[in-house]
C-alpha cells in the first residue's frame, strides 16, 4: 500500500536528492547508482525480502542504513510519549473522577469546559505559546527537545517537559471525560448502590467497585491514542527539534525515501499493535467477564 | 583627489589589453569604482593592487574591510536547516548540507558579500585573449585536514568530477555548455588550466563560492563524504550526527590567520518558527538564512540583529510564450503593468527587496544598465494593451506555483491586481514536489504550466538566468520563449570579457525582455541573517554559505 502510494507522487528519487535545477542526465545517473530505475515489482521484492530477515534497507536519501535512523527516532518517541503518558494519564483520570464526584458542582463545570477548551486548541499553538512562556520569557525549560549528547536520565527529562506539556492538554480534556462519564454511570449502577447499602466505607465503594468498572473505557481510549503518541506528532518534534518517528517518516515521504518511509510506518504498525494488545490483557485483568479462557 | 599618471602608466606596463581597459575605464569615469572592483576581482586582479590603481587614479584608497577583531575561543551556535540528504560535494543541492560542507571544505575563490570575487585556495587567475582559457595559480602550502598538501591534481580532480555526466553532479547544470570533463588541466603543481567550449568573461564565478558544489577535495575521493569530512578550511569536523547537528572545532594548520572561535555548533532545524523561538531563548546565537515573511518578528527585535545582504534571489514570474492568450507579447506586458512593485518591496517584503524591471539584471549586477527605465505600475496603459489584443474583456487563467517562501502571497497579490484589467486568475498552489515533478517538459508543472512563479536563488552573474530559462533551447524555459536575437545577446554578453561591452549587451536584453516580457522579474529579495546581539564578525554569503572564522561573541 505504502509502496504504491509513494510510486503516485510526483517526481523521483534522484530528482529529490539534487533539486529541480539539476541536469536530467545527473539524475538519471543517481537513480540508476541507488537502483531506483529498476522495475516497481523488483525493488519491492529486494526490499521486504531482507525486511522479513530482519534487513530494513538502505535509505535513498542517506545512503547509509535505515535501521539506526527508526531504532533512534522510535526509542525518542517513545521516551516523549511516555513522560506525555505518565503525566496525562494519572492527572486525567483523576480529574475525571474529581469531576464525577462533584457532578455539576463549579468544580465538575471547571474540569470539563477547561479540558474541552485545551482539547480543541491545536498542538501547534498551545506549543508555541508555552514555548514562549517557558522557554523565551521565563527561561525555566529549554526550548529544544533534543538533550545534549550523554545527557542522563533527568536532563533527559528535563528536555521532555515542555513537549510533553502541548500533548497533555491535548489529551487530558479527552481522557478526564471519558474518565468522568465512566464513573458516572458506575456511580449510578446497582452494584454500587448495594455496596453502599451493605455499609461498606465509601472509600472502599470507590475504590473496589466504581473505579475499577469505570476505568474500563478509558482505556481503551488511551490504548487507542498510543498510535497518535508515538506516531502521530509531526507538529510537536517539528516545534520542538526533536528526532521522533512521526517527523522521520514525514521527510522519507517527501523524499520518496521508499525504505526508510516503509520501514518507519511497519514499526508504527507494530507499535500500534503491540499497545493494542496491551490495552485487551488490562481489560481482562479488570473486567473478570471477559478473562480469556474462563469457564463463565 | 588628483590623478597620478606616472603611477597608473607604472601598473599599466605589466597589464593585459582587458586590464588596461579596466583602469581607462576606471580614470575616464566610465566605470565606477565599485564596479571597477568587481570587475577587476573578476579578472584575476588582487585588492591591493585594485586599490593602488584607485589611488592612482585620484579616487582614494579601498574601503577597508579590517574591523576590531572580537575575543577568540567563543563557542558559536548556528540554527540552520536540515540537510536534506547525505553530504556529498558531487551531489549536494540543499543549502543546510551546503553549510555544512563549506564549514569545512574551501573554493578556489570566495564570491563574497558584496560580489567581489576574493581568492582563496587560488591566489590568482587569468584569463586568455578570448576567455576561452583560465589560468588558476594555486596557493601554496595548503594542507587538507587529512594530512596531505593541497596541489592541482586535487584541483582537476574535484572539478572533473562535477564536470563529468556519470557522476550525479549537480555542478553539471552549470558546466553544462562551459566546462566538459577532461577540459581541466594540470599545468604544474600549483597552476591550472580550464578549457571552455566557448569564450566566457564570468568563468571563475562558477569556481567560486557562488557554484556551491566546487569545493577542492583530495583527489583521492571516492565518494562517502561523511566518514571524513576531509577539505582545507579553518575549521574541521568534531561530529556529525544527520538529521541532528554537527560541531566543529578550529583547525590549527590552517593556512591563513587562525579562526577565532574555538568550536562552532550547527542544530538543524526542519521549521523556521522553532529557529526564531530559539534565537530568542538564547539557544542558539545565530540564524543562518531567515525568510522575511517567517521572521517578521525579529526584524525589529532590540535584542537582535539583521544582517542584511543584497542579492541575486527572485521569484520568476513565467508566462508561456507560445500558447494561449498569453502568446501576444503585448497581453504578459499588460499583465508586467498591473504589479505595484513598489508596494511589493514595501509590504510583502517589508522593504528588504530591490524593485525588478523583468528582466534576470538586478541592481546588484555592476554589468546593469541603470539607465533602461523602471517598469511601473500603469493600469490604463495595460487596458488599452489588452484592448489592441482584442482581449478587451478580460480571460480567465490558472497560475500554477509553489508552496515556498513568501510565494503564495505574491501570488494573491498579482490575482487582485490583474483583476483590474478582466485577468481572472485562478491559483493553483502545490507542495514544491508536485510544482517541480520530473522538472522536464512534460513532466513538470513548473515547465508545462500556462503561467507559475518559480523561486531562483542568488547568483554572483547572471549567466544561469540568461541561459537556462530564458534561450530557446534552454531547459528551464518555462514560458517557452524562444527568440534568435535575445539567444545571439545572451551568447554575446556571456562570452564579453569587458565590463563596458558586457554592459552594452545587458541593456540591449533589458530593452528587449521589457518588449517582449516572457517572465517578470518583480523583485530581488535580500538574503538576512539573524544574530543575537553581541555576535560579531559573522559573514554569511547570499548563497548561504556562512563564514565563522572572524567571528565572536561579547
Amino acid at each position: 500500500m505504502v509502496f504504491l502510494g509513494g510510486q503516485v507522487l510526483p517526481g523521483n528519487v534522484g530528482r529529490a536528492i539534487l533539486g529541480p535545477f539539476a541536469d536530467q542526465r545527473a539524475v538519471d545517473a543517481l537513480n540508476h547508482t541507488l537502483g531506483v530505475d529498476r522495475p516497481l515489482l523488483t525493488q519491492y521484492w529486494s526490499w521486504i525480502s531482507n525486511f522479513v530477515q530482519g534487513d530494513m534497507g538502505t535509505s535513498y536519501i542517506f545512503r547509509s542504513p535505515v535501521a539506526p535512523f527508526v531504532i533512534d527516532a522510535l526509542g525518542n518517541s517513545m521516551k516523549l510519549a511516555a513522560v506525555a503518558f505518565v503525566l496525562v494519564v494519572p492527572i486525567g483520570i483523576l480529574g475525571g473522577v474529581v469531576a464525577a464526584l462533584n457532578l455539576n458542582r463549579p468544580l465538575d463545570r471547571i474540569i470539563s469546559l477547561g479540558g474541552l477548551s485545551v482539547t480543541v486548541l491545536p498542538e501547534f499553538v498551545t506549543g508555541i505559546i508555552l514555548i514562549l512562556i517557558f522557554g523565551v520569557w521565563l527561561r525555566w525549560l529549554p526550548i529544544s527537545a533534543a538533550w545534549p549528547r550523554d545527557a542522563g536520565f533527568f536532563t533527559q527529562l528535563y528536555y521532555l517537559i515542555l513537549p510533553s506539556l502541548p500533548l497533555f492538554l491535548v489529551l487530558f480534556g479527552y481522557i478526564a471525560r471519558m474518565a468522568r462519564s465512566g464513573m458516572i454511570e458506575a456511580l449510578d449502577s446497582d452494584y454500587t448502590r448495594t455496596a453502599v447499602l451493605k455499609g461498606l466505607p465509601w472509600r472502599t465503594v470507590i475504590w473496589r467497585h466504581v473505579l475499577r468498572n469505570a476505568l474500563l473505557p478509558t482505556i481503551t481510549v488511551i490504548a487507542t491514542q498510543t498510535g497518535y503518541l508515538i506516531g502521530g506528532l509531526v507538529v510537536i518534534e517539528t516545534l520542538f527539534r526533536y528526532q521522533g518517528i512521526g517527523s522521520l517518516i514525514f521527510t522519507a515521504a517527501r523524499g520518496k525515501d521508499f525504505p526508510m518511509l516503509e520501514s518507519g510506518i511497519l514499526t508504527i504498525g507494530i507499535v500500534y499493535a503491540v499497545a493494542t494488545l496491551v490495552a485487551d490483557f488490562l481489560y481482562s485483568v479488570l473486567n473478570p467477564r471477559i478473562r480469556l479462557g474462563s469457564d463463565q | 583627489m588628483s590623478k597620478n599618471y606616472t603611477i597608473l602608466d607604472l601598473i599599466r606596463r605589466n597589464r593585459t589589453p582587458l586590464e588596461n581597459h579596466l583602469i581607462d575605464g576606471l580614470v575616464d569615469g566610465r566605470v565606477s569604482r565599485r564596479d571597477f572592483v568587481r570587475h577587476g576581482s573578476l579578472l584575476g586582479l588582487s585588492l591591493p593592487l585594485l586599490g593602488r590603481i584607485g589611488m592612482a587614479a585620484g579616487l582614494g584608497g579601498m574601503p577597508t574591510l579590517a574591523r576590531a577583531q572580537g575575543a577568540p575561543g567563543a563557542t558559536i551556535r548556528v540554527a540552520s536547516s536540515v540537510p536534506a540528504a547525505t553530504i556529498d560535494p558531487v551531489t549536494i543541492a540543499d543549502a543546510g548540507g551546503l553549510l555544512v560542507m563549506q564549514q569545512v571544505a574551501e573554493f578556489l575563490c570566495v564570491d563574497g558579500p558584496d560580489l567581489v570575487l576574493q581568492p582563496a585556495l587560488a591566489e590568482s587567475w587569468k584569463p586568455n585573449d578570448n576567455g576561452t582559457v583560465w589560468t588558476f595559480k594555486l596557493r601554496k602550502g595548503v594542507k587538507f585536514h587529512s594530512g596531505g598538501e593541497m596541489k592541482a591534481d586535487d584541483v582537476v580532480a574535484s572539478i572533473d568530477r562535477l564536470a563529468d555526466p556519470a557522476n550525479s553532479s549537480n555542478a553539471l547544470s552549470v558546466f553544462t555548455g562551459i566546462l566538459q570533463r577532461g577540459a581541466s588541466k594540470k599545468v604544474d603543481d600549483y597552476t591550472v588550466e580550464f578549457h571552455l567550449d566557448a569564450p566566457n568573461g564570468n568563468f571563475p564565478y562558477m569556481l567560486s563560492s557562488d557554484n556551491y558544489n566546487a569545493v577542492i577535495i583530495p583527489a583521492s575521493y571516492k565518494g562517502d563524504y561523511e566518514k571524513s569530512f576531509d577539505g582545507t578550511g579553518p575549521f574541521r569536523i568534531e561530529k556529525y550526527t544527520a538529521k541532528v547537528g554537527a560541531s566543529f572545532v578550529r583547525n590549527e594548520d590552517y593556512w591563513g590567520p587562525k579562526a577565532l572561535p574555538e568550536r562552532t555548533e550547527f542544530t538543524f532545524f526542519t521549521d523556521m518558527q522553532p529557529q526564531i523561538l530559539a534565537l530568542q531563548g538564547g539557544q542558539v546565537d545565530i540564524i543562518n538564512q531567515m525568510p522575511v515573511l517567517a521572521g517578521v518578528a525579529l526584524l525589529n527585535d532590540p535584542n537582535i540583529d539583521i544582517i542584511s545582504l543584497k542579492s541575486s534571489a527572485h521569484q520568476q514570474l513565467h508566462m508561456r510564450c507560445d500558447e494561449g492568450p498569453l502568446k501576444d507579447a503585448r497581453v504578459r506586458r499588460a499583465i508586467a503593468l498591473c504589479l505595484d512593485r513598489d508596494k511589493l518591496a514595501a509590504g510583502l517584503m517589508k522593504g528588504r527587496s530591490a524593485l525588478g524591471n523583468d528582466s534576470p539584471f538586478a541592481a546588484v549586477y555592476p554589468s546593469t544598465d541603470t539607465s533602461v527605465p523602471q517598469r511601473k505600475q500603469d493600469i490604463a496603459q495595460a487596458k488599452q494593451l489588452m484592448e489592441a489584443a482584442g482581449l478587451g474583456q478580460g480571460f480567465k487563467i490558472t497560475l500554477t506555483t509553489e508552496r515556498y517562501l513568501e510565494i503564495p502571497e505574491y501570488a494573491q497579490l498579482i490575482q487582485n491586481w490583474v483583476k483590474e484589467i478582466g485577468v481572472q486568475l485562478d491559483l493553483n498552489i502545490l507542495d514544491q514536489s508536485g510544482y517541480y515533478g520530473d522538472a522536464v517538459f512534460g513532466k513538470s508543472n513548473w515547465l508545462d504550466s500556462v503561467m507559475g512563479i518559480t523561486d531562483y536563488g542568488h547568483r554572483g552573474v547572471p549567466n544561469v538566468y540568461l541561459a537556462a530559462p530564458l534561450k530557446s533551447e534552454g531547459t528551464w524555459n518555462a514560458a517557452h520563449f524562444k527568440n534568435k536575437d535575445y539567444d545571439a545577446l545572451a551568447t554575446s554578453y556571456i562570452a564579453a570579457l569587458d565590463l563596458e561591452a558586457q554592459k552594452a549587451d545587458a541593456g540591449k536584453i533589458q530593452k528587449l525582455l521589457l518588449e517582449e516580457t516572457p517572465v517578470i522579474f518583480g523583485y530581488f529579495y535580500d538574503y538576512l541573517t539573524a544574530t543575537a546581539k553581541g555576535v560579531a564578525g559573522v559573514q554569511p554569503t547570499a548563497m548561504s554559505q556562512l563564514f565563522l572564522d572572524k567571528a565572536s561573541k561579547a
